[in-house]
Formats: C-alpha cells, structure tokens, sequence
C-alpha cells in the first residue's frame, strides 16, 4: 500500500514538475537495485533521506545487505566516501582524525580521520562504546569536529549511514533516544521475497554487483534536488493531517512518549523529498504515509516494551486510526 | 517564602484602565481628594509591577484603614448616611485594594468591584450617555478577566477586546429578554439618596434675584408631552409650581400652618369644599411630564391639573406634591383643564392670607396703590391700570437688576425700574393687596422649546417664571402677568428670544448647546440628541411594574399566575437549554471545507456499493484500489481524485471564486461517476 503511488504518479497527474528529476531517481533506483535485488522501496527511502540531508541508519540482521545498500548508494551519488568499522575498543580520534609529530619538520600535522568523507558509512555503530558512538554523532549534527582546540568543517554535503544490528543482540550498545533522533530515518530490510532471492542465488557473487554500480547523479543535482525539495508545497489539509498524526502520539497511554517537534520536522523534511521523487511539487498524504514508518518508527517506543521493534506497530497505529479528513 | 505571583502584564493594564473608566465619572462627584487618593494608588500600583515600589507594609495598611474609618465616619456627619458616603467608602476601598493585589483572587475582587462601581453609576443617572458608558465599563473589565485567564506570554490586547466585545454583545439578548420578563420587585430598602446635593430648580421661597439666577442655567427640568391634536401657543404655558402667599418685605413663602389646628382646619376646609371650590369648562388636556430630579416634592403643571393616576397629593392652592422629594426622573400623567374658576367663594382663612402685608415701610407703593384704586371703578380695572403703568412708563425687563434696599417694592416702582419677572410679580401682588384685593405669587415655568423630532416640548431652567393670581368677586383668581407687560417677547416667543442680548443669560452654561442654538447643525444636533434621551426615558427608564405588566397583558392576554409561570419556565428552559449547547460547543467542532464535505460524500456513495475507502487510506491510493477492482469506475474516479487532490493539497490559497468553480466542476464529474454506479450496485446485488 504504502509503495502503491511511487510508480504510478507519473502522466496525467496534476502540479507536476519537471520530470527530469523523477526520472533520474528512477535510474538511481534502478541502478541500486542491480545491486540490492528486491529491495526498491527501501532504496528509494534510503534516497530520499539523503536528499533531505539527513543522516540513515540501517538496521538489521547481520548478512541482510546493509553494507551492500550503503556502497551503492555511495557508488551511485558518485560521492567520496569512508567506511568505518565499529568495534568495541574504537576511540574517537579513529574517527575523527589524530595529529602525529613530524620528525622532520617538528611540528606535529594534523591526518584527518575517516569522519572527513562525504559519505561516512559506519558500519555496527552499536558494537562500539557510547564514548565513541558520541563523537560520531556529534559531528553528525554540527558537521564540524573539533580536535584539538581547532574546529573544523566536514565536507558539504556530508552524509552518514549507520549500520546497527538489533540491540537485542550480545556485544552491542544500544543507541540512546537521544541519539537515535539524530537519524533522519531508519530503515530495516528484512529478507528478500521469495523472487529476488532465486535471482540472488542464481547470480555469482555478491561483490561483483556492487562494484558494476554506476554513478547516476552528480554532486550538483543531488545538492539542486536538497534545494528543490525545499520548494515543494504542503496545503493546509496537509498539515492538518500531519498535525493529527503527531497529535495522535502525544498524550497517549500506549506511546511512551510523543513526537519531538525534530520529529514532525523530519516527517515534513522527508515528505517533501518524498514527493519530489514522486514528481510532484506539493505534498499528498500517500507521502507522508510512505516515509513514516522510517521517520518516527525510532523516534517513538511502546509504554509496554516487549521487543526493540515496538515502534513499527505504534506506527502502523498511526497510519491506521488517524483518517486524511478529520 | 511564598513565591510571589507576577499579574500578567496585559491583565494588569486592563484592569487599571477599567478601574480609571469606573472612577473618572465617580470623581466628578465625589470630594477631590478621593480621585487624588485613587490617583496615587493607581500609580503606585503600576510603581509596584515595575519593580520600583514594595506593596504597603502591615503598619500602612493600618493607617489606610484607620483614614479610612476617620473619613467615612466624618463623612456621615458631615453629609449624613447617603449614598454619597456610601458611594466614596466603597470607592476609596476599591482605590485601596489596588495597592493589596497580591494574587489572582485580588484581582477577581477589584474586576467584581468594577462591576459594583458600575451600578453605583446607575444610582446616581440612567442617561442613555450613562448606559452606553457603563456598557464600555463593563466591556474593560470583562477584558480584564480575559486578559488575566490567558498565558501571560500572549500578549494579544485586540484579540481580548474583541472577545470582550464579543462576550458583552453575546450577553446582550439575554439582559433584554431578563430586562422585559424578570419581575420588578421594589427594592427591599431604600439608600437615602443624596442628602448632600442641593436642590434645583423653582424652590419655595422667593427672594429678588432667585429666578434670574435660575435663568442663567440651561438645565433641563422637564419634558412635556401632549396627547395628540393639543396645539397650545406659547403664551399658554404657564407650568405652575407652587403659589407664594406670605411676604415678609423682601422674600415670598409659603405660608406654612404652625399649628396642628391650622393643619387640620385647612384640611377640612378642603375636603368639605374640594368639588365646590372648583369650576371647569370645555375638555382637559391630557400630557406627560418627565420631571428631572429636583429634589424637592412640588410638580408643574398647566393649571388646573388634575392628576389621572392619583399617586399625589393635592395642595391647598391646587398644588401637586409627590409623596417625598424627587430623587430620580420621574414621569407623570396630568389632565389639566385649561378653563377654570378656583375659589369663587374665598374662605376666610385664605383671604387673610392673601391679603396679608409686612408691617411697615413701601409707602410710597401704599400711596400710589390707594390713589390708581380711587382712579377707577373696578378692582379689574385697577388691575389692568398697574399692568398699564408697566407697560406705558420706562420698565425694563432684564437679569441684571439694580441692588434694592430697605423699601424693595418702592425703589423697584419708583427707582430703578428694571428687573426680571420675580420683581414684577412681586410689586404687582403687592400693590394688589395694597388696596384689599386677595393677590399672591406663583412660582413656576413659562414657555418651552419644542422638539421637532419626537413631538415634545423642553423646559429648560431658564424657563423659570414668577406672576401673579389676583382673586376678583365672582371670577376666583385670576392669572395677571405683568411681565408679558414689560416684555410681551418673553410670554409670546419665550425667553431666549427677550434676552437675545442680555450677557448674563445662560452665563452658567457658557458652551451649553442652547447657547448655540443661532448655528443650525448644532441646534438640530442638541434637539436629536435630546429626541433620543427622551425616547430612552419613554422606554427603559419608565419600564416598571405596571408596564411590563401591561407588556404581558398585551402579549398573552388576561395574566394569570399560570402563565406567569409558564412563562418564567419556558425562559429556564430556553436559558438552560442555550448554555448547554454553549458548553457543548466548547469542544472545538470539526470544521471541514466544502471539498472535504464534498469528497467525504463520495466516499460514502462509494462505501454503498461495497468500496471502503479505509480509515487513513490516502486518496490516490484509494482511487488506485478502485481502478484495480472496478475498472468501469477506473476513469471518473481518476479524474476526480485528480481534481481533489489538486483543489486540496495543491497550492495554499485559492480564490473565493475560483474555488466554486473547481467544486462545480468537480460535481460534474461526480455526476459522470454517479452515472455508472448503480449498474455496480446491482451487479453487486446480483452477484
């Protein structure tokens, strides 16, 4: 249901823009979909969450295609990127960069870390320490660091996909709210349909796949495409309808607690890509509906918490009891 | 420590400026140092939410209470217990609590006090100028209260005046409907009213000088009006107040009885004789008077004046007195029979009366009355002689009279030979009960303005007259009035017209209205606004017992306690039902648009043939699953989905016009979609 719309809005459609755009989305889908068979929704929410500028965390079991997911999404924005691996005895300055003392000139120069990439893939943030995990977010947030007394930029545009296994697994620390809001979105996978799967299986290796990925877009359209989707129109039956929603989160026995205002930004922000994508220049509900379950599926927990998924059914609550007339 | 509470800034501005609204027509007639006092205090109150002042410490608060205990109680000896002392005890508590709020429930005291402060204001006028002012009170302080009960962060004064206005407009039907049905029930005690002010108007006494004093005010003192087709001239009006008979040299009184047997003699002279004593011809004329507040008992009216509703008391001398001063506008009836013989046959108590003189002194006036009576034949004559003296030597008729000394009557005649109408009506009494002829004075109004508007007549404070009554054999008493001798203007065109030029006319009301009354706009202006307190009178101010009694006769016939009741239920039912639905309309309704209304509709006709639109089911998603289950639907449904989805979420503001033509387009092809549903129906039906 929630994927119905991405297709179809394409002729005969009303406040459409120029279909440019959708259509290179649509190449880029394509193109990681070579990589990441089955799996085109996700791709296309992992797009749209870069193109709003914010930050993904992917998270899954181990060997379901996270790290594949975020190479070509690297690969096809044709973006620079570092990969991170989180363990449990990284330190911050592996992240961020250390400034080592050359001999030869004695003076000690500053070798920036893996942080200093346009595209920052940490892998399993949650195995590392809390210690490090913040470091990492904090520059996620600023898109500085400072090392040093010395405060420096991270490059424009800078993009971060965490990878994390589900908490409930030993060895890892949990990401705090706090943190966890931080992340525009956060997708699962889940396993591949029964059709992707026999292809998969049919194919030879994995690698190759990801290594064909070509680039799609260039640095400018993804940064003209943040720009455009600025633009995009949300109508007052629209925020109405959103208004609902986060209204329908707060104050509620079952809801821990409600949406933050970052929240409903973010479900905006994401929206608005969204319906862009879609080639359209105003909002329909079908795009909020579309990213929610990403956008806020972290953001909210249960009162009664029996697993670390307790989210995804709040939503579907939401999307359920809340109509697009009041 | 408790914490202190911080008034919200706009509440406290609102309620000071209700507070300086409530006081500022108070001031006027409360001693100045009370409006000094309240002055302060508001200051300091504003002193103390800068910051800059503490509230009054426990031994100022002391001291506050002991003046004010000074000042009320030397307040009551001073002018007696009143509503005047009642009304600045409670306005210098009120001024006082200013300076003490400390918590929101203070502030609830001062609003409620506000409330109170405004219907002292009603005690004291119930002008339409009053009501329209106390209207405005009331609107600030309900402001203040609304003020208080928003978030102290909001600081949206138009937003509160408008819900105030809002509110008082709301709450206006029902004090019409309460105004109209509620029962009048007199008042359970009575305040002394205004035991400080001074009376006005025509008094019992009258000394020279008294009504050319009045005659330089231009106070209102009565509206008259006549029942339809009356037509009076000018020279008719004679409102009589009172009749003076005793002179003393210098002033005319009434003669008051000094003993109880003079009272009781008097009276039964008067009950024996009333119908005897009097002689009508042709029919009366009927009129209303509205006498402002004179605060004296005595009425005015055409004589012989007949009240028709018998709520007063005749005098001796054909008076009419109310029963206790005139405290208030009050409105009467009067029948007056304009042909009249009173007291055919004098008796002898008045006669003595009448023809009594002060001992001594005017013996010039004494000659000169003896030897005019030798001169003619008759006492008619010789009454018609004096007012040709008048007329025929150099009189002059103006306010400004010459200071008199021991022998009035003879410096007046002889003299100075210029006054107003009082030293006229005197000398002319005088030189009537010189030679025997039963003469005394009459005090009261002449002449009045007419207004055009609501057909009524004025009569202003200058209108104040004094002539005389000279009783002749076989005739009674009979009206003379030697002023219309000396100046025939004043009787004929009235007194504005005699004193055109005379500076010291009107002098207290230097920018009264009528002092304009040469520039037309102005003088309609006076005379509209005038049409409308009078008609404010006719309708509110005189809506009492009787007439609303007469309201429901009128209304529901014959009234019987059962209708009473009846009707006093039906309004609870109606006043509980309306809150109720108020409450129930507290709860913000759902306020969809007419494209909302109109795509919900569709949803339904939809839902009729088996296609659910799902709670949360976007429309493009809805319009997809339709052309996936019924694709005969497949293209109206689009189009339509297309068109609502554009009017809706489309672009954020549409015109008022544009919009009625997409929702008309839109009901086009909502037709072209209805068209196809029934045969869906029944397929369903039969399938």
């Amino acid at each position: 249901m929630l994927s119905v719309n991405a297709e179809k809005n394409t002729a005969g459609q009303v406040g459409l823009v120029d279909t440019k755009l959708s259509q290179q989305v649509q190449t880029t889908v394509a193109e990681v979909g070579n990589a990441l068979l089955g799996k085109d929704h996700q791709i296309r929410l992992a797009l749209c969450c870069l193109f709003s500028g914010g930050h993904l965390l992917i998270e899954d079991l181990p060997g379901m295609g996270k790290t594949t997911l975020s190479y070509a999404l690297a690969k096809a924005l044709g973006l620079s990127y570092n990969r991170i691996q989180g363990t449990s005895d990284l330190l911050p300055a592996d992240i961020l960069g250390i400034s080592v003392f050359n001999q030869t000139t004695s003076e000690f120069s500053f070798h920036p870390g893996p942080i200093f990439s346009q595209l920052v893939l940490a892998d399993e943030i949650n195995r590392t320490t809390p210690k490090t995990q913040s470091a990492l977010l904090e520059a996620m947030e600023e898109r500085q660091v400072t090392i040093e007394g010395e405060t420096r930029m991270l490059p424009e545009p800078f993009f971060v996909i965490a990878t994390q296994n589900p908490v409930t697994l030993a060895g890892t620390y949990p990401l705090p709210e706090s943190q966890l809001d931080r992340f525009l979105m956060r997708l699962r996978l889940g396993y591949p349909d029964q059709r992707a799967e026999r292809e998969l299986l049919e194919m030879n290796t994995e690698r190759d796949k990801v290594e064909a990925v070509k680039q799609c877009l260039s640095l400018e359209e993804v940064i003209a495409f943040r720009r455009q989707s600025a633009e995009v129109s949300a109508s007052d039956s629209l925020l109405d309808y959103v208004q609902r929603l986060i209204a329908f989160t707060r104050g509620k026995d079952e809801f821990h607690f409600g949406l933050s205002p970052r929240g409903s930004l973010a479900i905006m922000r994401s929206a608005k890509t969204w319906a862009l994508m879609c080639g359209r220049n105003h909002v329909v509900p079908e795009d909020v509906q579309a990213i929610l379950p990403s956008v806020v599926e972290h953001r909210l927990r249960a009162t009664s918490e029996d697993d670390g998924h307790s989210g995804a059914s709040l939503v579907q609550r939401l999307l359920n009891e809340v109509d697009i007339i009041e | 420590m408790e914490l202190s509470y911080q008034i919200p800034r706009p509440a406290l501005i609102w309620t000071l400026v209700a507070v300086v609204l409530v006081l500022l027509p108070q001031s006027i007639r409360m001693p100045i140092w009370i409006g000094v006092v309240a002055l302060f205090c508001v200051c300091w109150r504003v002193l103390i939410h800068n910051g800059k002042l503490n509230y009054p410490s426990r031994k100022l608060r002391v001291v506050v209470v002991l003046f004010t205990l000074i000042v009320s109680f030397s307040q009551i000896r001073n002018i007696g217990i009143g509503l005047d002392s009642a009304a600045s005890l409670l306005a210098l508590g009120f001024v006082f609590k200013l300076i003490e709020m400390r918590h929101k429930r203070d502030i609830y005291v001062v609003i409620s006090l506000c409330f109170v402060m405004s219907m002292v204001a009603f005690l004291y006028s119930q002008s339409v100028l009053t009501t329209l002012y106390v209207a405005l009170v009331v609107a600030v302080a309900m402001g203040a209260m609304i003020a208080l009960n928003r978030s102290s962060s909001v600081v949206d004064n138009r937003g509160t005046a408008r819900l105030a206005m809002k509110i008082a407009a709301q709450a206006l039907p029902l004090t019409i409907v309460l105004f109209l049905v509620f029962p009048r029930i007199a008042p359970l005690w009575a305040v002394p009213m205004q035991t400080g002010v001074n009376s006005t108007g025509v008094t019992d006494e009258m000394s020279p000088g008294d009504i050319s004093q009045l005659a330089r005010s231009a106070e209102l003192a009565f509206r008259v009006q006549f029942e339809d087709g009356v037509e009076l001239t000018h020279g008719q009006l004679y409102w009589r107040g009172l009749v003076l008979d005793h002179f003393d040299g210098v002033t005319w009184r009434r003669s008051r009885n000094s003993s109880a047997y003079s009272v009781a003699a008097s009276l039964a002279d008067f009950r024996i004789s009333y119908d005897d004593r009097i002689r009508t011809l042709g029919e009366p004329v009927s009129y209303n008077v509205i006498l402002e507040p004179t605060q004296q008992p005595w009425l005015f009216g055409l004589h012989l004046a007949e009240d028709v509703n018998d709520e007063f008391f005749s005098g001796r001398n054909f008076e009419l007195f109310n029963n206790g001063r005139i405290t208030q506008r009050l409105s009467y009836d009067l029948r007056s029979y304009m042909q009249n013989q009173t007291d055919v046959l004098l008796l002898d108590s008045s006669r003595n009366r009448t023809l009594e003189l002060p001992d001594g002194g005017n013996e010039r006036s004494l000659e000169f009355a003896i030897g005019l009576r030798a001169s003619v034949s008759t006492d008619r004559e010789y009454a018609n002689s004096v007012l040709a003296h008048f007329r025929q030597n150099q009189y002059f008729y103006t306010l400004n009279a010459p200071l008199l000394g021991e022998n009035r009557i003879d410096e007046f005649l002889f003299d100075t030979m210029a006054g107003f109408c009082e030293h006229y009506a005197s000398s002319f009494t005088y030189l009537m009960r010189s030679v025997g002829i039963p003469a005394r004075v009459v005090v009261g109004y002449q002449g009045a303005e007419a207004n055009p508007y609501e057909n009524y007549l004025m009569v202003y404070q200058y209108n104040a007259h004094a002539w005389s009554e000279v009783w002749f054999e076989g005739e009674g008493w009979v009206r003379f009035d030697p002023t219309g001798a000396v100046s025939p203007t004043r009787i004929e065109l009235g007194v504005q017209e005699a004193l055109r030029n005379d500076p010291a006319f009107m002098e207290d009301d230097l920018f009264s209205a009528a002092r304009f009354g040469g520039i037309g706009w102005l003088n309609a202006m006076r005379l509209r606004l005038d049409a409308i307190e009078y008609e404010w009178n006719q309708l509110v101010v005189n809506y009492d017992e009787d007439v609303q009694f007469e309201l429901f006769e009128r209304l529901f016939g014959e009234v019987t306690e059962q209708k009473v009741i009846m009707l006093m239920a039906t309004l609870a039912f109606i006043v509980i039902v309306a809150v109720g639905f108020t409450v129930i309309n507290i709860e913000p309704r759902i306020q969809r648009t007419p494209i909302d209304r109109f795509y919900l509709r569709v949803c339904r006709e939809l839902a009729k043939i088996n296609l659910v639109r799902r709670r949360g089911e976007g429309p493009i998603a809805f319009k997809d699953r339709i052309c996936a289950e019924r694709p005969e639907l497949a293209d109206a449904m689009a189009e339509l989905t297309d068109m609502y989805v554009k009017l809706n979420y489309v672009g954020k503001s549409v015109s008022g016009a544009e919009q009625k033509n997409e929702m008309q387009a839109l009901q086009t092809v909502y037709a072209k979609l209805k068209t196809k549903m029934p045969a869906l129906a029944g397929l369903r039906r039969t399938g």
